[in-house]
């Protein structure tokens, strides 16, 4: 499931990601990487954007990057 | 600042790893530093004297994730590296600072570095908070791993430090270099020809780690470095990129798969310690709250209502102080100075009157520099940016657009420099453009003397403190159309880029380092009302005092006997003031000018002011000061310029006899300053940081405003009933 589409606080892990879209690229030189795990934690009060949570260290990142990440539940 | 012939050590490292700090320590040298991400937006430098005797120089390099060169700062990272930067040679030595809670990350920018062939060190930053968490990392298991020196240090307590001296003195003589990674075949042979073609065929100077750069970052700063025509460059380059991906790696994700599978195994045991932390970490809980939909709103706009109501309240005792002071050094000196009426005047009224009404608003501007360096410090300023996006995101700037924008609330000069941290060109441009309509601290001065003599003494300090903060907010309320605006019209960039940022875990703010920024902040103001302000004021002075020809005082004393039944001195010596002032090149000016503010309520004397202030808007203060002092209305009785102000009737014209100021014309004069770019520094840095054209129209473009606005609430104020 897309991440930006994910309601639930909880433990994720990526499956696939649009490494093209420039945001997603530089995530995954933070770490985030396909079959990285990683927590939403919190929404801004709109909803957007969302923080998660990997390797230790929260992002904030808007819906429409979001969307280009596929997640799994754990 | 550079010894001659010394070896240069840079510093790297992530936004928030205190390595800032690191370089303040060892340097000696003192500079800014925040707890949001990247706010060390200038390279610095300093001298290192290590224990040895030797002497390096220290360069801060902005903290970066990693050096793929999208931004300004990560672009000024690869070039100094890589000895592309003005100081020509590469250093000699990297220090990568490294905070150990995110060790993983922190080491892919030491990876990336260790790619431009500079021997290397390695801090571990903030060991103490990895140890009181319980993350124990084995630093000589590292170290044998790494292949250079692992030294844990806690910038905060100088902790590691003379380790770290003695490691680098080591690596100064032997070299030791990073593990760098074995790339595969699909790599080296795209890297293989873009050597050939670049630097063989056509003689580019470029390191290996710089030839990555160009083959994994689509969009590379290096690229634009070359000297090879755009067109051929871009088709060499995609040829790269696509025998990358034949190779069966997709060009923009090869590095970071490539390099985290480098380094993970390298890690992985060494990490483990760290899986088994708890769950959720303090900044986290804390952030249940503040980040919180409702809660989070709630705190953030009641935090921002303290901040400025403090302002208000808790500087008055203070302010009260430095009037007192400045009327008692007037008295005194002009007391002294009484045989000489020219000097008298140039003293008391010009230099004490105006640099004087300018230095009371000292404590104001010390409690508002306070919290803004609290919000940094304590890591605040990211969540700001976090629930503010949204917000911003219409108007096609982001949350990052945040701190630069409330750092213009200080002043928008350090504001419109920390928009370099935005990555985006056109969200940069934009930025730059609206900081200027963020109330910056020079405006408090301005909305502390008409709400403290029209709005405080009428609705009570409730409703003054709301209109201050309703001041500080009309530039944020038209700035957004006016970014939309901005956002439609401007082309768009071609490396625009999303809006990623990092909320640093929360830290107990330095009592020290908060003290350092406001010492720094009011000497800057001090000096500044020492120099600009008192040279503006002498300048004002002399226009609003000569010329004096002697027979309109003995026309004036005639006039008066015969019009006044007993003139008592101090009314005629006011009378004689006035029509000195009224004659006098300013006056003259501001009476001709005045007509285009009339419809903004202004009188010649405000005209007068609003014309002065647009080198720098604090003159207004000063300006009034005088303008008032010299018209007489200044006397014992009524020591202070508020109270001036409140007496102050219209000359002539239809309104002759009533006040000059009522609540709307303050109102008007407020909304003017609020929004008019009257700033000379600021102007030169919008065209330092973009183009004359953009300084130019942004400053028309804002006078314009500022007028629009000014005629617009002073006619509305007039029509609403009192």
């Amino acid at each position: 499931m897309r991440l930006d589409l994910i309601k639930k606080d909880g433990v994720y892990r990526v499956q696939k990601m649009d490494s093209g879209n420039p945001c997603i690229a530089r995530l995954m030189t933070m770490g985030l990487l396909p079959e990285q795990e990683l927590r939403l934690t919190h929404e801004a009060p709109l909803g957007d954007p969302i923080a998660i949570e990997f390797n230790g260290c929260q992002m904030s990142l808007r819906l429409e990057d979001a969307a280009l990440i596929e997640v799994e539940a754990l | 600042m550079k010894a001659e012939g010394a070896l240069s050590v840079a510093l790297i490292g992530n936004p928030n790893t205190g390595k800032t700090s690191l370089f303040n320590i060892l340097t000696g040298l003192h500079q800014h530093v925040g707890n949001y991400a990247g706010v060390t937006v200038e390279k610095k430098t300093g001298t290192w004297n290590l224990p040895g005797g030797g002497k390096v120089n220290l360069i801060d390099l902005p903290g970066t994730y990693n050096l793929n060169a999208a931004s300004l700062d990560e672009r000024v990272a690869v070039d100094v590296l890589a000895g592309h930067s003005s100081d020509a040679a590469p250093p000699d030595l990297i220090i990568v600072v490294v905070d150990v809670e995110n060790l993983r990350r922190n080491l892919y920018l030491a990876s990336q570095a260790s790619e431009l062939g500079v021997p290397m060190v390695i801090a571990l930053n903030c060991w103490d908070v990895a140890e009181r968490k319980g993350l124990q990392i084995d630093s000589k298991l590292l170290e044998q791993r790494l292949g250079v020196p692992v030294v844990p240090t806690v910038a905060r307590t100088r902790r590691g430090t003379g380790a770290l001296a003695e490691a680098v003195t080591r690596a100064l003589e032997n070299r030791p270099m990073l593990v760098r990674p074995r790339w595969p075949e699909a790599v080296t042979d795209s890297l293989t020809d873009l050597r050939r073609e670049l630097v063989e065929e056509r003689g580019e100077v470029l390191r290996e780690g710089e030839l990555q750069r160009l083959l994994f970052d689509r969009y590379s700063a290096v690229a634009e470095r070359l000297q090879t025509p755009t067109k051929e460059r871009d088709t060499i380059l995609r040829n790269a990129r696509e025998k990358l991906h034949r190779g069966g790696y997709q060009p923009d994700a090869a590095e970071s798969l490539l390099r985290y599978r480098f380094l993970n195994p390298l890690l992985n045991d060494i990490l483990e310690r760290q899986a088994a932390m708890k769950k959720r970490s303090t900044s986290e809980s804390i952030d249940q709250l503040l980040l919180h939909r409702v809660w989070g709103l709630l705190v953030f706009v009641g935090m921002m209502y303290v901040v400025f109501q403090s302002v208000y309240t808790w500087a008055g005792p203070f302010m009260d102080l430095i009037a007192n002071g400045v009327t008692w050094l007037g008295e005194s000196v002009g007391n002294v100075l009484t045989t000489t009426p020219i000097l008298q005047s140039l003293v008391v009224d010009g230099v004490i009157g105006g640099v004087g009404a300018f230095l009371i608003f000292l404590p104001q501007i010390l409690v508002l520099f306070f919290f803004i360096a609290l919000l940094e410090e304590t890591g605040y300023m990211a969540r700001a940016a976090f629930l503010m996006d949204k917000l911003f995101s219409w108007s096609g700037l982001n949350g990052k657009s945040f701190v630069p924008l409330l750092s213009s609330f200080a002043c928008a000069i350090p504001g419109i420099l920390a928009t370099r941290t935005i990555s985006d060109p056109k969200a940069r441009c934009i930025t730059i453009l609206i900081a200027p309509l963020m109330s910056c601290s020079a405006r408090l001065p301005v909305y502390l003397l008409l709400i403290g003599a029209f709005i405080e003494p009428v609705y009570g300090a409730s409703i003054a403190g709301l209109t201050l903060f309703a001041m500080h907010f009309i530039g944020v309320f038209l700035a957004g159309p006016i970014a939309w605006l901005l956002h439609r019209t401007l082309p768009r960039s071609v490396s625009s880029q999303p809006f990623v940022m990092e909320l640093p875990h929360y830290r107990v703010p330095q009592i020290k380092r908060i003290a350092h920024r406001l010492y720094e902040s009011g000497s800057e103001f001090i000096v500044r009302a020492g120099t600009i302000i008192c040279a503006m004021t002498i300048v004002i002075w002399a226009l609003l005092y000569f010329p004096r020809p002697p027979e309109l005082a003995e026309s004036v004393r005639a006039s008066a006997s015969i019009e006044l039944q007993e003139p008592s001195a101090a009314a005629v010596e006011n009378r004689i003031n006035a029509a000195y002032l009224k004659q006098s090149y300013m006056g003259r000016f501001g009476h001709t000018v005045q007509p285009i503010f009339d419809p903004a309520g202004y009188d010649w004397k405000i005209t007068v002011g609003v014309l002065a202030s647009f080198p720098a808007r604090e003159i207004i203060i000063s300006t009034l000061g005088i303008t008032y002092a010299l018209g007489g209305e200044v006397d014992e009785g009524s020591d202070d310029l508020r109270s001036a102000l409140t007496k102050a009737e219209w000359e002539s014209g239809p309104r002759a006899g009533t006040p000059v100021f009522n609540i709307p014309v303050a109102l008007s004069i407020m909304v003017f300053f609020a929004l008019c770019m009257q700033c000379g520094a600021t102007i030169a840095v919008i065209a330092k940081e973009l183009h004359w054209g953009w300084a130019i129209g942004s400053f028309i473009g804002l006078t314009a405003l500022a007028w629009v606005a000014a005629v617009l609430t002073y006619q509305i104020g007039m029509w609403i009933p009192a």
